[in-house]
């Protein structure tokens, strides 16, 4: 579904971050990726999205090379296919809950009918008509997992989805975010820096500046 | 002989360049026609230019001593021959007054200029009655001569009277004032004028009297083109004569017109032809105001008697620069003869100041 | 280490952080500031040459002696000057003449002369003696010579030595240029003569224009004057130098102070642009505020921060102002001379003078103006409560107070009432504060107005949105526009007061104009307009020459007008008497009558119409029916207004009476003007011709009348082209406005278009939303700017103008030319939008979506 192939990326000269890393990642995979500060997994991220270009390799994405697609083409191609989760929700404010739920159906010219659903999903059925400010950390997040996951996106990327949210919150959501993309089929990248939230994805890569590889110790979350 | 007067330097060249244009003759001075009294009092507007002259000395009643002087000229422009206006300016009055004061130290002077119109200025013919405003001269049915001026620094009101007969100069009047008989003027005297009147100075007013000099002038040419300036004296002498002298100078002070005139108490007149007359400085004076060197003290000779003139201040200087044009040395003087105080007159010199550039 | 110094790291950091923004702000103080002061600098340096001019033409004389009709008999001259008290005097010829232009003959060149007596004039006028060549003192009292000042020559293109030719009548003179005037002042055109010969050569025998007077000292100004006054009757007026200028005053005040007001209305444009700056910095900054709160900043620390903000921008602002209006008004002095286009003061060379106490005043209104743009914003950042702002990204605003309309309305009201107030002094002060009212009540009202619109646009297009057929653009432009009306208002504030200037601006000076050019239609009927010099007191045309010109075959009809100045009041200026054949029948087809009349059979016959301009009936209140007393010929005689009539060409004032009224009270049997109507088959070049090979041809300045009417509107569009650039300005001031509420709203909302780049909205259809908010914000800007200047311009052209100059006129809309600048507003609002927001499509907003302080 993801295929990465000897994809470099460096910043400036002396800050190489990727160095020929590749990778496959498999449809209905849900993977962690774990790493110190710095290491790339930003980048790696953009790169899957494709908002920045490897300086050589290929980011393949369901056959498609999105690395040589231009920057339309390239969003026509994460607006149907990838779905976003970040650490600060990004809900927009202005918005009711069920519009910011159908930014990705309007953007891709989707029926609305999945936007119920989605909120009844996430548990929050009957609060459509709310505004974000009405709403806790964790309810906003469980908007954005709505939004990532309304236009059944093949790949969910979730960047430290629960960096701003307590324990607890983030146990929930983390199970959420799980059950939500394998409910949809979709493969996911979930980057954290936490071991706990990490051990609920089917597997775990380390990032170092030498590459991708698996962890040892798996353990089912 | 007052012809110092502003008009002098501010008046004659034009004049002279525009006599030559020719669209008006004035009236000439031609020798043997004889005055006749009382027209001749009055003003003459035929000719280009004709004034009233007093000069004399004044003693107030703490026995100060001032000199004094007024003038009227009269003077014909060229100009707005055919202009029915009432402003053509055809006829123009100019009054000067100076007031001797060795206490002040210096001059006092006052001036006025208008064009005769409106009655608000004139010189009438027939007797003599010239007016520029506030200030006027006249001479009333009985022979007193009356003026008052109002200068910004003073002013005076005085009552003239005749002393003695009017005292014709040159040949029954006619006096010559250059190589060319066409240099001359009409010219005659009145000496030992008796002066009485107030003077007002600083506010103070003051009753004076004393004695006066009265020349009445026209003319319609007058100097030689050639003239630097020229010194001129007159002096009623205690005896009850009368003297009155003077020089035309050229360049580098040589005599090119000299004449004097004494008529003692009798009557009897002796006149000097240029050749006895002597104008010889004594004591210059050099004027802090316009670095002029006058000769302040003179001898003056004429024919065989020889007269010393001292002046009563040595700042007698008038600038006039800024209006009419002239700067000249003009006082009151006291005469020795033989180192006795015989009278008191007054001196004039003109065309001693020194070029611009210094 | 205390808390000024944190206050002053947050104060760079944040200007380095919005650079751009705090420029503009800057700027906007700026131009406001430097524009007003420049204008002010400008009409008092023309002002003050203008007066020092005329008093150069005084002299240092005390009182001056004036006839009502201009010129009066020489004879009070002597009269006067046997005056006990008066130590000087000074008897004054001035009249103007025409001087020939590249065009032959043009009546409206015209050279100021004066006839001076020097000997008079030595003493009181002493800068206006003639100064005769060396060697050439006569030249002074010569009659065939003039003295020009400096400029006078320069403008007639002659030196010493020339000839110079001047029309008297219908003969001509020549006069020999003898040499410079003592000292005239920069730019003034003047000549001097000799009296005696001015009286001669210009046909004024007898007659002198004024004569002045120095007083003795110790005398009573008033109490001398006063009884001058009665001993020289009703005929004559007595003024002093003060009243003079006071005069002077009157004649441009009007002018100068609505030029001011403008630059007044741009200066408070400018302000809320400041309070749109800092009302957004402080909605982006509240979290970072309630962590300062949290720190332990006071609320007064935090007060004294935004405030401090304010102070430095006004102060920057207001300083960078003075100095541009200054340097502004020394490049217009340097090369317009002093006049803003009016023609008060075309031929004066002003001196630039810098007044430090109205330089004072200009910058503390700036500063004042900026203090008040902060008062809001500061407010709102004291009552920031740190627990929430830390935690809630919630935008609030401190125009959300204003979402209240009642202060609003009651300012919308309070201007209405005050639009129904007369003037103050002759100003239309009240005029002016409903103007600005209408500003500030239409600004406050804007976040309800904008809420509720778009508010209702976003509950339209819900329907669509549950159909799934809305376009996400579309939705979020929408939404966001209804649900943050404070920063969409802020934004709108800036267009809204330039928009509605300009179409309050654009609607007056339209209707102005098109009034104006109906008038001329109506005021000059005939086909041609013939005049002829002034001889003297005379017209040009004597009785002859009206006779040879009525002969003509060319003409179906000549009428013949008799024009002269006058004064009525001392203290105005001068109105003009015009003397015409008027119908009759009905008078209206002469005079562009307005409202009521009394029709010519309705007078007895010993009674004599008058009709009067609508000036005379403000300032004289000559109203219709009213008897009044008019100096005709030599003496004052009774008229019956008998109507007003619109006159846009004598803002002091005109009358106009029957020729044959005239010229039995006058027994001046001259005019100055003959209106020609041609002969149907006759053409203009066979009348030109016809009237050049009369014997006085040459000396006739003829004149279509459509010429006329073309020069009279180029007049006016060059008086007015100052206004066209104060409205540029305003519309710029808008514009950076917008620019800057946007590039402000870039920074808070870079992680929404980072948000939005992710989950695939192309770059275009960021900057479509971008262009889009910015369209819609301006057009209801525009829309919203139409209605208020709309209400402005009839506060213009219904109270103002009436007001300050004494005209009124009809209401007429320039629909295409505000269609059109409503287009450019739109675009450019738009592409401003775009350029301020092309951050919002850069690689930092994908990455500002992971930053997270």
């Amino acid at each position: 579904m993801l295929e990465l192939h000897h994809v470099s990326k460096a910043y400036a000269e002396e800050r190489q971050v990727l160095s020929n890393l590749t990778y496959t990642l498999k449809a209905g995979e849900y993977v962690a990726v774990m790493g110190e500060s710095g290491v790339g997994k930003s980048t790696l991220l953009n790169l899957v999205a494709g908002l920045d270009t490897p300086d050589s390799g290929e980011v393949v994405i369901d056959g498609v090379v999105i690395s040589k697609l231009n920057d339309d083409d390239a969003t026509l191609l994460r607006r149907k296919t990838l779905g976003f989760i970040f650490q600060a929700f990004h809900i927009l404010p202005h918005l009711t809950l069920k519009q910011n739920i159908a930014l990705p159906l309007l953007l891709n010219n989707m029926p609305a009918h999945r936007i119920e659903l989605m909120l009844a999903e996430v548990g929050l059925s009957g609060r459509g008509d709310h505004f974000p400010h009405q709403l806790s950390g964790g309810e906003l997040q469980r908007v954005a997992i709505a939004r990532a996951l309304v236009h059944r996106p093949r790949l969910v990327l979730a960047d430290e989805p629960t960096g701003n949210l307590d324990p607890d919150t983030a146990h929930d959501i983390l199970q959420l975010i799980r059950t939500e993309i394998k409910k949809n089929g979709a493969s996911g990248i979930l980057v954290t820096h936490s071991h706990t939230a990490a051990a609920t994805a089917d597997a775990v890569l380390i990032m170092t500046k030498h590459g991708l590889r698996k962890a040892e110790s798996v353990r089912s979350g | 002989m007052p012809i110092a007067a502003a008009l002098a330097m501010f008046l004659f060249a034009t004049l002279h360049s525009q006599l030559q244009a020719g669209d008006r003759e004035y009236a000439p001075v031609i020798p043997g026609n004889a005055l006749v009294f009382p027209q001749d009092y009055g003003a003459h507007p035929d000719f280009r230019i004709e004034w009233w002259y007093v000069t004399g000395w004044l003693e107030t009643a703490e026995n100060k001593a001032l000199g004094f002087q007024v003038t009227f000229f009269r003077t014909a422009t060229r100009h707005h021959l055919d202009n029915p206006s009432r402003f053509a300016p055809r006829q123009l009055i100019i009054a000067h007054a100076a007031l001797s004061d060795p206490e002040l130290g210096r001059l006092l002077y006052g001036e006025k200029t208008a064009r005769a119109g409106f009655d608000l200025a004139y010189a009438r013919k027939g007797n003599t009655d010239v007016k520029l405003d506030d200030w006027y001269f006249k001479r009333e049915p009985d022979g007193r001569y009356v003026t008052e001026v109002q200068a910004e620094e003073f002013s005076f009101q005085l009552s003239l009277t005749p002393t003695q007969a009017i005292m014709l100069q040159g040949e029954r009047g006619f006096s010559r004032k250059g190589p060319n008989t066409e240099q001359a003027s009409y010219y005659y005297s009145e000496p030992h004028l008796d002066v009485s009147g107030t003077v007002i100075q600083e506010g103070k007013s003051l009753a004076v009297h004393g004695q006066a000099w009265l020349d009445h002038e026209w003319s319609s040419e007058i100097l030689d083109p050639r003239a630097d300036g020229w010194d001129w004296m007159s002096a009623n002498l205690n005896d009850g004569s009368a003297l009155m002298a003077f020089r035309i100078r050229g360049k580098q002070g040589s005599k090119l017109w000299a004449y004097g005139t004494r008529r003692d108490a009798a009557g009897r007149v002796t006149q000097f032809n240029p050749g006895q007359v002597e104008f010889i400085p004594e004591r210059t004076w050099e004027s802090p105001h316009t670095k002029a060197t006058y000769p302040v003290e003179m001898r003056v000779r004429t024919g065989k008697m020889e007269w010393r003139l001292v002046p009563l201040l040595d700042d007698q200087e008038l600038d006039s620069r800024g209006s009419a044009g002239a700067v000249y040395w003009e006082g009151a003087v006291i005469v020795f003869q033989n180192g006795e105080n015989v009278g008191k007159g007054y001196l004039e010199l003109t065309g001693y100041v020194q070029p611009l550039e210094l | 280490m205390n808390t000024s110094t944190l206050s002053r790291w947050l104060l760079l950091g944040e200007w380095r952080a919005r650079f751009v923004q705090v420029i503009v702000a800057v700027m906007a103080i700026a131009i406001g500031v430097a524009l007003g002061f420049s204008i002010h600098l400008i009409n008092t340096a023309a002002f003050n040459e203008f007066s020092a001019a005329s008093k150069n033409l005084s002299g240092q004389s005390d009182l001056q002696v004036y006839s009502k009709q201009g010129y009066f008999d020489e004879l009070l001259y002597p009269k006067l000057a046997q005056f006990k008290g008066i130590e000087l005097i000074n008897p004054v010829l001035e009249f103007t003449v025409p001087v020939p232009g590249e065009h032959g003959v043009e009546y409206d060149r015209k050279l100021r002369i004066l006839g001076i007596d020097m000997f008079r004039a030595a003493d009181i006028s002493p800068d206006l003696l003639g100064v005769p060549v060396e060697g050439q003192p006569m030249d002074s009292l010569s009659d065939d010579a003039i003295f020009l000042s400096p400029a006078a020559m320069k403008w007639l293109q002659v030196k010493q030595g020339d000839m110079l030719q001047f029309n008297v009548g219908t003969q001509t003179i020549e006069l020999r240029v003898a040499g410079g005037v003592t000292r005239a002042r920069a730019g003034q055109r003047i000549g001097v003569m000799d009296i005696g010969a001015a009286q001669w050569r210009f046909n004024y025998l007898g007659l002198l224009s004024r004569i002045e007077l120095k007083l003795d000292t110790g005398i009573h100004h008033a109490a001398f004057k006063a009884e001058l006054e009665k001993e020289l009757g009703a005929q004559f007026f007595i003024t002093e130098v003060v009243e003079q200028e006071a005069r002077l005053a009157s004649m441009s005040r009007a002018y100068r102070v609505n030029l001011n007001m403008l630059a007044l209305v741009a200066l408070f444009t400018g302000a809320f642009l400041v309070f749109s700056t800092q009302a957004l910095s402080v909605a982006r900054r509240r979290s970072q505020f309630a962590l300062l709160r949290v720190l332990g900043f006071t609320r007064l620390h935090l007060l004294r921060l935004v405030v401090t903000e304010g102070v430095v921008l006004g102060v920057v602002g207001s300083f960078l102002g003075l100095a541009l209006g200054y340097g502004f008004a020394a490049l217009v002095i340097r090369f317009f001379g002093g006049d803003l286009g009016s023609g008060f003061f075309s031929d004066i060379q002003p001196g630039l003078y810098m007044d430090s106490v109205v330089a004072m005043l200009y910058f503390s209104v700036g500063l004042g103006v900026t203090m008040l743009g902060t008062v809001l914003p500061a407010r709102d950042a004291m009552r920031i409560k740190p627990a929430i702002a830390l935690k809630s990204s919630q935008e609030s605003n401190a125009i959300d107070c204003l979402s209240v309309p009642w202060p609003a309305i009651v300012c919308l009201s309070l201007a209405l009432l005050l639009a129904q107030l007369p003037p103050v002094y002759g100003l239309p002060v009240f005029g002016y504060l409903a103007i600005a009212l209408l500003l500030i009540g239409g600004l406050a009202l804007m976040p309800y107005f904008a809420a509720r619109f778009f508010s209702f646009a976003l509950s339209t297009v819900n329907k669509r949105f549950n159909c799934g057929k809305l376009h996400a653009t579309v939705l979020m432009v929408l939404a966001r526009l209804a649900n943050v009306p404070g920063q969409a208002s802020v934004a709108l504030s800036g267009v809204l007061a330039s928009f509605s200037l300009m179409v309050a601006m654009a609607i007056m000076v339209l209707s102005f104009r098109v009034s104006v050019d109906n008038w001329l239609e109506h005021v000059l009927p005939a086909d041609l307009y013939v005049r002829a010099a002034d001889s003297g007191r005379q017209g040009g045309f004597s009785p002859s020459e009206q006779k040879s010109l009525t002969e003509l075959s060319e003409f179906s009809r000549i009428e013949f007008l008799r024009y002269q100045k006058m004064v009525l009041d001392p203290h105005r200026p001068e109105i003009t008497l015009i003397a015409r054949p008027v119908d009759s029948m009905d008078p209206r087809n002469t005079l562009p009558i307005i409202g009521e009349y009394i029709a010519p059979g309705q007078l007895s016959n010993h009674e004599r119409p008058v009709w009067v301009s609508e000036a005379m009936v403000d300032l004289y209140g000559y109203n219709v029916g009213k008897q009044i007393m008019i100096p005709v010929g030599n003496e004052l005689h009774s008229f019956i207004v008998a109507g007003v009539w619109r006159d846009y060409g004598r803002q002091f004032g005109a009358v106009q009476i029957q020729l044959s009224d005239y010229q039995e009270l006058s027994n001046d049997m001259s005019i100055n003007t003959a209106a020609a109507w041609l002969h149907s088959p006759v053409t203009m070049d066979e009348a030109y011709d016809a009237l050049r090979r009369l014997p006085y041809g040459d000396m006739l300045e003829i004149t279509q009348s459509q010429s006329i009417r073309d020069t009279s509107l180029k007049i006016f569009d060059r008086s007015f082209a100052v206004t066209y650039l104060l409205e540029i300005i305003a519309v710029i001031i808008g514009l950076l406005g917008v620019a800057a509420s946007f590039s402000v709203q870039m920074l808070a909302r870079s992680k929404e278009f980072g948000m939005l780049r992710h989950i695939g909205v192309t770059r275009t259809q960021v900057l479509t939303l971008l262009a889009a908010e910015g369209g819609l914000l301006t057009a209801l800007g525009v829309a919203l700017g139409f209605v208020l200047g709309w209400c402005i311009s009839l506060i213009l052209i219904f109270i103002v103008n009436p007001q300050s100059f004494h005209w009124t006129m009809q209401l007429y809309m320039p629909w295409n030319w505000l269609l059109l600048i409503a287009g450019i507003m739109l675009i450019s609002a738009s592409i401003t939008a775009l350029i301020a927001g092309r951050r919002a499509v850069s690689g930092s907003v994908v990455r500002a979506v992971r930053e997270d302080w």
